[in-house]
């Protein structure tokens, strides 16, 4: 009797699998590995790093000597470092919702039957594509308040000129107006994706049953739009939290430090070659963005976790 | 008002002296590095060298790529066997660049380096000692107020390759436009600060709100330039033996005061400060200002026919005196770093920098003014504007030994942080009393004080 090859790899198969499981779990393991060495050598590794860093006294050439808690008790009584956190406390305040609230509405008007809606849409998403550092360039070339082009216009239409770097408020304006264009188009696709998920059954449904335009947005489009929303707000919190490129490449974080973010503080204070290169207490400053950053993620994970529970009427 | 004046002979009799001393005093009070290699001079003479070396510096000009390039091909002809890499890097992110080099037994074999910042490197002992390649004599070569700020504990940790410094470019037809007659045309007759006062009242006069007299070169790392003033008004950062900060002082409130004022008095822009993206050569270029206080290696780019000042003609002139003159000491030295596997060719390679044709060949292409001796006793034959190199040249005597032995300590890194962020507040509003004292807390921590 002869015995088919494939039905004898089957027996075999049948008789180990545990060792088949042990091939598949190896091979699993080999495709895995190098992501793993990548994830711990690149992240892990500097994160835990850094940690270390913050304990010492470190300098650019590598002196150290260990400062314990010394860093921390700097940071917490450094009127730079509260100053740093109140702006961007500003920064996150002003951008985040106004950001998400004018990504809405383009989102709404550019999901409608409007002519040219996918060049106005490509329009708008373009400064995302753009990197920050280019975008802050550019606002710092905009909000030249000798030359640039904003204070012309606002005087071609018979406004007064506005002091964009010299004034600590409208220095923060700038930036905040900067960081809107840049990042409305992100807005944008989020809801439009969100928007396009949305039953138009449902709406339907909401017209027939005399429902204004208004109220079908506000009850119906609105609510359906909640993870869309709730994404965008957990990254957009992250992304303002972080914010850096546009803020050293228009102002420098001044003047004075109005302007100046927690993390442009950070970069000040360890890597700006004209900065007093204290990487310890860059390396502290970064611990604590990273505490609030991890906060922030803790916050969302519980808060996905019992709206999804909602939904599932667990 | 009185002056003095100070003549090129005169600043290098005092300087050998005082700046000598002074440096040598703070080294006592500083951890510095161990000295190696053997009694100066011992290896001056050479032996042949070989092998290949790394020159890492920063591409501050296409004149200053042209004349590293040309001393390289003329290195290598003259020495077969020997292969000069150049590797040039921006200047943002160059000290970073060598700093994890060093950190990682990895940094190029000689390195540029600007005075402001040599001192860290000095002071953390991980330079290339030369003492031992250089001869009494060659060492007098160079002026001595450049050759004092690479030496550390009487050893030799670089050479001084090229200096520059601060003057005034200016307007001809906002000048005439504002009733501005003659212009000092020789340092002896640079305007004093009350005349310089007037000079910026009559151009505030004569533009519009829009534009301003003049713009200052102190924006981020130049902000130690305000100290020009602080030497001008008879004051200095650091007391006679660098070992506490001089600050507050009658001479730096005057000092505070009289910049401030630039702002209260809208005779610069009011984003002319230290934490700004706009520098006084763009408030020049761009004509919002008829007048700036720029470096000299910013000549080529005012000249430049295609990108350059657009406004007609332009002209240049002295910094302005007060209790004395006194500008800021810019430039580089060129320094090796200690873990090189071929310190010979480092040191010849060096020693070729700076001989007198190589030094005049590049300071002509960059536009830069010399360090040594010889070189500074004549005019160069500079391709653009001769006639305003002039005045830089002549400008550039004004840098005191005080100046020099300031500049160079250890621990001017931080001190310069300390001015950048303690002005910037000044400038905006701060009360001149408490600047001082901030800049005076910040001196005191920098140097262990």
């Amino acid at each position: 009797m002869t015995v088919h090859p494939l039905r004898l790899r089957g027996a075999r198969d049948a008789r180990q699998p545990l060792r088949v499981r042990a091939n598949t779990t190896l091979a699993a393991s080999g495709f895995i590995l190098p992501n793993l060495v990548m994830l711990g050598l690149f992240t892990l590794f500097p994160l835990v790093y850094a940690f270390v860093i913050s304990f010492q006294n470190l300098d650019s050439l590598g002196w150290i000597t260990w400062a314990g808690f010394g860093n921390y008790v700097t940071m917490v009584t450094d009127p730079v470092f509260w100053q740093s956190m109140a702006n961007t406390g500003v920064f996150t305040l002003c951008t985040v919702p106004v950001g998400m609230a004018l990504g809405l509405a383009i989102a709404v008007l550019l999901n409608g039957v409007l002519p040219g809606r996918t060049l106005f849409r490509s329009i708008i998403f373009l400064p995302l594509v753009v990197s920050g550092v280019a975008t802050g360039v550019l606002g710092a070339w905009m909000f030249d308040q000798n030359n640039g082009f904003i204070d012309k216009m606002l005087q071609a239409i018979g406004l007064p000129a506005v002091d964009w770097q010299s004034n600590g408020a409208w220095a923060l304006t700038s930036i905040i107006l900067v960081t809107l264009w840049q990042r409305v188009g992100f807005d944008m696709l989020i809801y439009l994706a969100g928007l396009q998920g949305v039953d138009a059954g449902v709406q339907e449904a909401a017209r027939v049953d005399g429902a204004s335009g208004w109220q079908s947005f506000r009850y119906i489009t609105l609510p359906l739009l909640g993870p869309s929303t709730f994404f965008l707000l957990i990254m957009n919190l992250i992304y303002s939290f972080q914010v850096f490129d546009t803020v050293w490449a228009m102002t420098r974080g001044g003047p004075g430090y109005s302007t100046t973010t927690i993390v442009s503080y950070a970069y000040r204070l360890a890597f700006d070659e004209s900065g007093p290169s204290l990487l310890g207490y860059g390396a502290a400053v970064g611990v604590a963005i990273y505490l609030i950053t991890l906060a922030i993620t803790a916050v969302q994970w519980r808060l996905n976790i019992r709206r999804e529970h909602a939904e599932q009427g667990v | 008002m009185k002056t003095s004046t100070i003549t090129r002979r005169g600043l290098l009799a005092g300087t050998v002296g005082a700046a000598a001393t002074a440096v040598l005093a703070a080294c006592a009070s500083t951890p510095g590095p161990v000295a190696a290699g053997g009694p100066a001079g011992s290896r001056a003479t050479g032996t042949k060298v070989t092998g290949t070396l790394t020159f890492a510096y920063w591409g501050g000009s296409s004149g200053e790529t042209a004349g590293f390039a040309e001393i390289k091909r003329r290195f290598e002809e003259r020495n077969p066997g020997t292969e000069i890499i150049l590797k040039v890097l921006p200047y943002t992110g160059f000290f970073s660049s060598i700093d994890r080099g060093i950190v990682s037994n990895t940094a190029p074999d000689l390195f540029r380096v600007d005075y402001t910042s040599i001192g860290k490197y000095i002071s953390h002992g991980v330079l290339l000692d030369v003492t031992p390649y250089f001869s009494r004599a060659e060492t007098e070569a160079f002026l001595p107020a450049f050759w004092n700020s690479v030496t550390y504990d009487d050893r030799a940790w670089g050479v001084p390759h090229q200096t520059d410094t601060t003057a005034i470019v200016y307007s001809k037809k906002a000048f005439e436009t504002a009733g501005i007659g003659a212009v000092p045309d020789r340092l002896e007759d640079a305007w004093s600060w009350e005349e310089f006062s007037t000079v910026a009242a009559k151009l505030r006069a004569s533009l519009p709100a829009s534009k301003y007299p003049f713009a200052y070169d102190w924006t981020a790392a130049g902000a130690y330039r305000w100290s020009s003033f602080l030497y001008q008004a008879g004051g200095s950062l650091l007391s006679a033996d660098l070992k506490r900060p001089a600050l507050p002082s009658s001479a730096a409130a005057k000092a505070l005061d009289f910049t401030k004022s630039f702002f209260t008095k809208k005779w610069v822009p009011a984003n002319n400060t230290i934490k700004t993206t706009v520098y006084s050569d763009n408030f020049f270029l761009n004509q919002t200002a008829p007048m700036s206080f720029i470096g000299d290696f910013l000549v080529p780019e005012i000249a430049d026919k295609a990108n350059g000042y657009q406004g007609g003609e332009w002209s240049t002139t002295f910094m302005p005196r007060d209790e004395t003159a006194a500008s800021d000491l810019g430039g580089n030295a060129i320094v090796g770093w200690k873990g090189t596997k071929n310190p010979d060719l480092a040191a010849a390679f060096m020693k070729f920098l700076v001989s007198e044709d190589s030094m005049k060949r590049f300071c002509e292409s960059a536009t830069e003014l010399p360090t040594l001796r010889t070189l500074a006793a004549e005019m160069l034959d500079y391709p653009t504007r001769p006639d305003s190199l002039a005045v830089f040249t002549k400008q550039a005597t004004t840098i005191t030994d005080v100046v020099v032995k300031e500049t160079t300590v250890p621990a001017f890194a931080s001190i310069s942080t300390t001015l950048q962020d303690e002005l910037e507040l000044g400038l905006h509003g701060g009360s001149s009393e408490s600047t001082l004292r901030a800049i005076a807390s910040g001196i005191r921590e920098a140097i262990g004080a």
